[in-house]
């Protein structure tokens, strides 16, 4: 009797590796994310089904738009957030040599890693799911439309994925193989960066004072995209809430061409492209090769060496040279400057200084959660290297700060004076931004470097991924405080001394010395506990460390 | 033996350590002492404890119980003054892909603050040219091969000078010559007062090498002693130590199940 197919055991074997990792788990731990879980679907669902309603009902005018535009924004949000995951399921992991190796056809590969490379674009659609199904509810879409959208948004996940493999085949193809990740993600994040600016510059436009808080800007926009293939599945659901079964057939069909096209092309190109790929991914990781032997020249330093100074070099060297950490970031780093450019224009309601200081928290916050958080996990093995040299967990810490904190202050200064001088402050209130800025940076980069050390992640490759739920939940609530202490604190101060000389406008507060004494102990309260917060932080994240005994994969 | 500060002038010293993973026990009352100068073998099966031993003599692992003592120090009560010490180099050395070789061997010495100076670049030199990698140190780690990686972490042991080794499977991936050359270096080392302890899978470099071997087995060290003093314990007295290593472990009953698979 022949035993299962290729497809089944390969199959099979992934749900038993994701079956022993979930088992492996913290059980408190897999509680903890299923709640987080449990709450976003019933939040962001919740919300996106409840808008999907509204403008079903309300703007039945809108719905072809807002229907192509949903398909086209989430796929390509797949197309950005679902990329890392089509890479490694398609073309890393030493697991596929053993499939190459054995009497498996590619196609057999193919199919397999497509089921399992769906996943992460799965999750993303559920937000899609939510809306469409909103939009049906609110426009009393008749039956037809629930089982047309599974089907077209099953669709649109299958398309999706093979136009990532698809992409990934052609650059291994014309990228040299030791770039083509990193380009592959360079690609990605910059889409995706250029979409969020792209968006948020829409949106000002569109509920700016100088416009008007309607939807044309979005239908405008959805009509010059509608021609495109990710479109289609939501003119064919629109036809089908108008009641238009032939149109909704033709839309229909013309999707699961296009799906059924783009599967067999990805499938041939990753035929013959899955070798190179295994050649690029299956090895050890990327670096850059130093172009030509430089000649040494030996230095000239005296003196004892420095722990410190050594792992903040180390860490400069390593982060100039690791290419897919810098691809990765880069595009990142475009996220706040875009949403602080486009924030910062002229149409404001709040004054111009407080609305400087959000921006310039935002911004601190978020440079700190990119640099800082993954310093302590990014050492990777050679963590053991440090923990058996002669060195406290205290000094990696301070050095991890030293290391993350030159760019985040550097970023905030010239973002500081920029919007000082843009905004026309006074040189007493630019001088108090940059010192808010600088008590920010500090702040945040030290919550960030023990958010990241109270729960690494060292076998982990990818930056992303290498602090675990504790430890982002540590960095992300600790900042949120520190910016709520610190916010407060600059708030008591400044309004504390306005009502110190009776010149503050405090509403049914009266502006008196004493008012304004009680602000200033209250802002020197705050300050206190932002210091106190990041020293416990920092405490935890010591004592992590010294703790920390598992072995830690070679990677 | 024992000093002033209330250590032992012993080199390395395992006192009943125990180490325990929940229910599991993977060391189970290990004790052994070695001198200084000594080269001091370490042997065991795949899973026996050998590397969850040396990893808790050089402070990677907290014992459940008992002591570790390296020059005579508790590396759990004053771990930085251990540490300076000792030097140890994992089957699978850790490096940091993206520096070079020459950066790398800069970057350990500072972390151990060695004096910088033509003095360090002069050993930099001595160990990349003695290692064969003198053509090499510019190029990124990441780069290398498993071999080279394994001479360019015995050269960041070395280019400090500590007076303990504790090497696991240090001749892993090396050539013949490199293996060869990492062999005469201990013995030369020994000769000049550093302690090595060894752990290997290579029993012909452990019956060359070491004065005394330790056996360890389930977490339990089964017989130490010299050559003669094992022969003597496992009852086999012109044995090598392959056999010894066998019936120690209780080898024998692999080869009757090996036998038996072939016959089958």
């Amino acid at each position: 009797m022949a035993g299962p197919g290729a497809l089944q055991v390969i199959v099979t074997s992934e749900l038993l590796a994701f079956r022993n990792r979930a088992l492996k788990r913290n059980p408190a731990r897999l509680a903890a994310i299923g709640i987080i879980l449990l709450f976003g679907a019933v939040v962001i669902g919740g919300g996106t089904f409840t808008v999907g309603a509204t403008a079903g009902h309300f703007l039945t005018f809108a719905v072809d738009p807002l229907l192509a535009a949903a398909f086209t924004g989430l796929s390509l949000l797949m197309l950005v957030i679902g990329f890392p995951t089509v890479i490694a399921s398609f073309f890393v992991g030493r697991d596929l040599l053993q499939l190459v190796v054995a009497p498996v056809r590619g196609r057999d590969i193919f199919v397999a890693r497509l089921a399992i490379a769906t996943s992460a674009n799965l999750l993303i659609s559920g937000i899609l799911v939510a809306g469409v199904l909103g939009v049906g509810a609110g426009a009393g879409a008749p039956p037809v439309y629930y089982v047309l959208a599974a089907l077209l948004i099953a669709l649109q996940i299958v398309v999706m994925t093979c136009l990532q493999v698809i992409l990934m085949t052609l650059i291994l193809r014309w990228v040299p193989a030791r770039l083509a990740r990193d380009v592959a993600a360079g690609v990605a994040g910059l889409t995706g960066a250029a979409l969020y600016v792209g968006w948020n510059l829409s949106l000002r436009q569109t509920f700016g004072r100088r416009g008007q808080a309607d939807i044309s800007n979005l239908t405008s926009l959805a009509q010059h995209i509608d021609w495109l293939p990710t479109a289609w599945p939501g003119h064919a659901l629109t036809a089908a809430v108008e009641g238009s079964p032939a149109a909704a057939l033709v839309w229909t069909l013309a999707t699961v061409v296009l799906a059924v096209l783009l599967m067999a092309t990805a499938e041939l190109l990753y035929e013959r492209t899955l070798l190179s790929g295994l050649g690029t991914f299956g090895g050890a990781a990327m670096v850059w090769r130093r172009r030509s032997e430089r000649p040494v020249t030996p230095s000239r330093a005296t003196g004892a060496g420095s722990p410190t100074i050594a792992i903040a070099r180390k860490d400069w060297l390593g982060f100039r040279r690791d290419v897919r950490r810098l691809t990765r970031l880069l595009p990142a780093l475009l996220l706040p400057l875009g949403y602080a450019a486009a924030l910062s224009q002229p149409s404001r309601s709040l004054s111009g200084f407080w609305s400087n200081v959000a921006l310039v928290t935002f911004l601190s916050m978020f440079m700190s959660s990119a640099l800082a958080s993954p310093s302590v996990p990014s050492e990777r093995r050679g963590f053991q290297l440090l923990r058996m040299a002669p060195l406290t967990m205290w000094q990696l810490l301070r050095a991890k700060v030293f290391i993350a904190l030159p760019p985040v202050v550097a970023t905030m200064l010239v973002f500081s004076i920029a919007v000082a001088m843009t905004g026309k402050s006074g040189v007493p209130q630019s001088l108090e931004l940059i010192v808010f800025g600088l008590w920010l940076a500090v702040g945040f980069v030290s919550i960030s470097v023990s958010g990241g050390a109270i729960d690494p992640r060292f076998d982990v490759t990818d930056d992303r991924k290498a602090v675990g739920l504790v430890g982002t939940l540590a960095a992300i609530g600790g900042s949120l405080a520190f910016a709520v202490f610190s916010v407060g604190a600059l708030a008591g101060f400044t309004f504390g001394a306005e009502a110190a000389t009776g010149t503050a406008n405090l509403g049914p507060i009266p502006s008196t010395p004493a008012t304004g004494a009680m602000m200033i102990l209250g802002g020197v309260l705050l300050i206190v506990a932002g210091v106190v917060l990041t020293a416990v932080l920092l405490w935890i994240a010591n004592a992590r460390l010294n703790s920390f005994e598992a072995t830690i994969a070679s990677t | 033996m024992t000093t002033a500060q209330g250590g032992t002038s012993a080199a390395v010293e395992a006192r009943q350590l125990v180490k325990r993973y929940g229910v599991v026990t993977a060391v189970d009352g290990v004790s052994f002492l070695a001198t200084r100068g000594e080269i001091f073998g370490f042997l065991g099966a795949n899973g026996a404890g050998k590397t969850t031993t040396l990893r808790m003599l050089c402070g990677l692992l907290r014992p459940t119980s008992g002591m570790a003592l390296i020059d005579g120090i508790d590396i759990q009560a004053d771990p930085l003054a251990a540490k300076a010490r000792l030097g140890y180099l994992d089957e699978e050395p850790f490096v940091h892909p993206h520096l070079t070789g020459r950066e790398f061997l800069n970057f350990v010495a500072d972390l151990y603050r060695m004096p910088r100076g033509q003095q360090r670049e002069q050993r930099m030199a001595r160990l990349l040219s003695l290692f064969d990698l003198a053509q090499k140190d510019g190029e990124l780690i990441g780069g290398y091969s498993h071999g080279m990686r394994q001479k360019i972490g015995l050269a960041s042991l070395l280019i400090r000078e500590p007076s303990v080794l504790l090497l696991d499977e240090p001749t892993n991936g090396l050539d013949p010559r490199s293996a060869r050359l990492v062999k005469d270096l201990l013995e030369e080392l020994a000769a000049r007062g550093t302690t090595v302890l060894l752990s290997t899978h290579i029993l012909e470099v452990a019956q060359a090498l070491c004065r005394r071997i330790a056996i360890i087995d389930r977490g339990h060290i089964v017989a130490i002693g010299t050559m003669d003093e094992l022969r003597v314990q496992a009852g086999s007295e012109a044995a090598n130590l392959e056999d010894l290593f066998l019936k120690l472990t209780a080898g024998p009953e692999s080869r009757e199940m090996i036998e038996r698979l072939l016959e089958s």
